[in-house]
């Protein structure tokens, strides 16, 4: 009979919430350079020349068929054997799953710019307004509560997908019950404590969306 | 009604068929696997009636026991194998490997489907409590590797460097702990393989992996151009070869072969598996005072 | 070139091991999803709450945890299975939630008057499964399922941090062995790519054939 032994595990408990608050931070930022990386590419997409659009689809369609793993490896491993190593193991992940979101945002923010609608862009071009500016005041804000939902939805699946980070020892959530385990081996206490944390922050990110979502509602 | 007789003949006939050939089974079963069950007090004499040696051993592990391209397989583990077998028959062909998973070493000779275990098995007193270990055949320990243009000498110099050293390791019971012991103020950063934790150092992203002693010397035999060793080994076990219990005579043989290996009659063949697969040049045992009982000489 | 035909026994058997635990995956969790789905949409309350509990759960946690839990965790119970069943496994119970939802929604899509006029005209509940709802749910699912296909096969890879020498696996052996790291990655980038490519494409043509759009 497995004797259950919660000591070890809270014990450890702030090397847990350190790597869940890493965690959180990682989401974060990889959905923003993400965001950046995937508007330019949508744009690109739609308004850019051929060329352009070539290169776009063929990040999105390479990106979205292999498995971030092999992204992770490629930038932590394979970049210095090339010749490149700025950044150290939490940079290169952060870049690693932003380039990684940037594929889904892109047709997230595809869908985006074709839902708005194609009356308030010919009004606009007929008042004078250039392609940018039609952008910068027409697309980018009617866009804008558009995609929140699924941005909100890519946050909760990108802070899922740090756990892959353990790989390359980040000491994100993950890799703390890997360090606790290897010590204590009490790996069911600490898996179920991490498997409720990770689901409690998914719970609290998707509650949080959905109270911005309702506010933003009420503001248009 | 025919079709009803017809058919409920058939399945009588073949019932009948069925049984007669599953008892024809069972008695020529029990005639024939008779010698594959039941202890052996005398497993010497078995072997040598038999004509070959079965070792168990693993095949996904080098320097210790793995395949070469074309399937065959070889390492330090293999070699003592031959030795026994050299032992036996006077013919280090006269063995036959059976590979095997490391879950599978204890319960392989508890059932008699393996003679002996080289699979490079750590010598722990839980273990001894069921299956019996021959003396060593090597010292295992946790060993560094280092890339061989770092400006850092060995583990030594590691430990005393000023800026903050990272070390790699496989995920491993008291890992940092490890590290520390030789290397204290060192970040360790714990991968899932060792060939990742090996690939990070090739990539710059640690100053020194700590990883098997036996994996180290490989690792610099095979790519001296890549790598050098810490020169410092620490956490030392022991590994050692396994027999079932309760056949002595055995046991005695097999402790004989290793004991003449490393410090006897067989010592060249020994020596010349250790430098191929560690490479490192054993000196020959003094002569006179016999080494195995300590004393120093001048 | 002569690199990688070094390699390509290693390559090889790794993308076989790639290729077995996503069928596999792909099988549990379809197979799981049809129970799943069909005790959320027909079953009793206690059986719903509890395929509902297990479908959320599933998707708020990530996936190399649940492979971590069953892997350290069997053992530790008494069970020893080996890595690359404990990885079918986890990625299993994952691959039937996502299924579970696929299916039901579905099934959900179907409007409610065809069923009704099915009942009306004293069609059995198997009948009407077998002659309405799965013609039509086909269709719909099919897309949906093609995509979690494609994200098993990525997630699979997750198992080679639990020592399964799968292609991920087999691809770090050969970049820590030959140091070329800008071709092998490729090369696995383009084995992924093409498993995935081919499934998505394979997907789109049943969907034509199906006829829905």
């Amino acid at each position: 009979m497995y004797q259950f032994n919660w000591r070890p595990v809270f014990d450890n408990f702030d090397l847990l919430l350190k790597g869940l608050g890493l965690a959180v931070a990682i989401a974060l930022l990889s959905l923003t350079i993400g965001s950046l990386i995937g508007l330019a590419a949508a744009f690109g997409r739609t308004h850019g020349p051929p060329p352009l659009q070539c290169l776009t689809t063929a990040y999105v369609e390479l990106v979205r068929n292999i498995p971030l793993l092999l992204i992770i490896y490629f930038v932590y491993f394979g970049l210095p054997l090339l010749g490149v190593s700025m950044l150290d193991n939490l940079w290169s992940f952060v870049l690693a799953l932003a380039l990684y979101a940037g594929a889904y945002l892109t047709e997230i923010f595809r869908a985006g710019i074709a839902g708005v609608g194609k009356g308030h862009i010919d009004a606009a071009r007929s008042l004078g307004m250039t392609r940018l500016q039609v952008i910068r005041h027409i697309t980018l804000p009617l866009m804008a509560r558009v995609v929140l939902p699924s941005l909100g939805n890519t946050l909760i699946s990108l802070f899922k997908d740090t756990s892959v980070a353990s790989a390359i020892a980040v000491p994100e959530l993950t890799y703390g019950a890997i360090r606790i385990n290897v010590n204590t081996w009490r790996v069911i206490e600490v898996y179920l404590v991490v498997a409720a944390l990770y689901l409690a922050t998914c719970y609290a990110i998707a509650g949080s969306l959905r109270w911005i979502e309702r506010r933003w509602a009420i503001v248009q | 009604m025919a079709e009803q007789t017809s058919r409920r003949g058939f399945l009588r006939s073949s019932a009948l068929g069925l049984g007669a050939g599953v008892t024809a089974l069972a008695a020529a079963g029990c005639t024939g696997g008779v010698t594959a069950t039941g202890p052996s007090a005398n497993k010497l004499n078995e072997v040598l009636k038999r004509g070959t040696v079965i070792v168990g051993t693993g095949s996904t592990n080098p320097p210790w026991h793995f395949e070469d391209e074309k399937g065959d397989l070889q390492g330090f583990d293999i070699e003592m194998g031959r030795l026994l077998a050299k032992g036996l028959f006077d013919d280090p062909a006269k063995v036959q490997f059976v590979r095997q998973a490391s879950d599978a070493r204890v319960p392989n000779l508890q059932t008699g489907q393996v003679d002996v275990v080289f699979q490079f098995m750590t010598v722990t007193a839980q273990r001894a409590q069921l299956v019996a270990f021959s003396i060593p055949y090597y010292r295992e320990g946790v060993g560094t590797l280092l890339r061989r243009d770092s400006a850092h000498a060995g583990a030594l110099d590691l430990a005393k460097a000023r800026k903050k050293i990272k070390v790699s390791i496989l995920q491993n019971v008291y890992a940092e702990g490890l590290v520390h012991a030789a290397i204290p103020q060192a970040e360790v950063m714990q991968f899932d393989s060792v060939a990742n934790a090996v690939l990070a150092l090739d990539a710059g992203r640690v100053e020194a992996a700590a990883i098997d002693d036996s994996t180290v010397r490989w690792l610099v035999r095979q790519n001296p151009d890549k790598y050098k060793s810490g020169n410092y080994g620490w956490s030392p076990q022991t590994y050692a070869a396994a027999v079932r219990q309760g056949d002595p005579a055995w046991l005695n043989f097999v402790n004989t072969v290793l004991h003449e290996s490393m410090t006897g009659v067989d010592f060249d063949a020994y020596a010349s598996g250790f430098e191929k697969y560690f490479g490192v040049k054993l000196a020959p045992p003094p002569v006179g005072f016999p080494v195995e009982f300590g004393l120093r000489h001048t | 070139m002569p690199m990688i035909l070094a390699g390509l026994p290693l390559i090889l058997h790794g993308l076989l091991v790639t290729a077995t635990i996503s069928l596999a995956v792909l099988l549990l969790g379809t197979v799981l999803g049809i129970f799943g789905s069909l005790s959320l949409l027909y079953g009793a309350n206690v059986l719903r709450w509890c395929v509902r509990i297990y479908v959320d759960v599933c998707r708020s946690i990530p996936h190399l945890v649940l492979i971590f839990a069953i892997f350290y965790g069997l053992p530790a119970l008494g069970l020893q299975v080996p890595a690359i069943v404990a990885g079918i496994l986890a990625l299993g119970l994952f691959c039937g939630a996502h299924m579970s939802e696929i299916f039901r929604g579905g099934v959900e899509s179907i409007p409610h008057g065809q069923m009704d006029a099915a009942k009306s005209i004293g069609l059995t509940f198997a009948q009407r499964l077998r002659h309405i709802i799965f013609p039509q749910a086909l269709g719909r699912i099919l897309p949906a399922w093609v995509n979690t296909a494609v994200e098993i096969v990525k997630s699979s890879s997750l198992v080679s941090l639990v020592s399964v020498v799968d292609l991920t696996m087999a691809i770090q052996q050969i970049v820590g062995r030959t140091r070329e790291a800008l071709l092998f990655y490729a090369v696995a980038a383009m084995l992924y790519f093409a498993i995935n490519f081919t499934l998505s494409i394979t997907g789109r043509r049943l969907e034509r054939k199906l006829g829905h759009g």
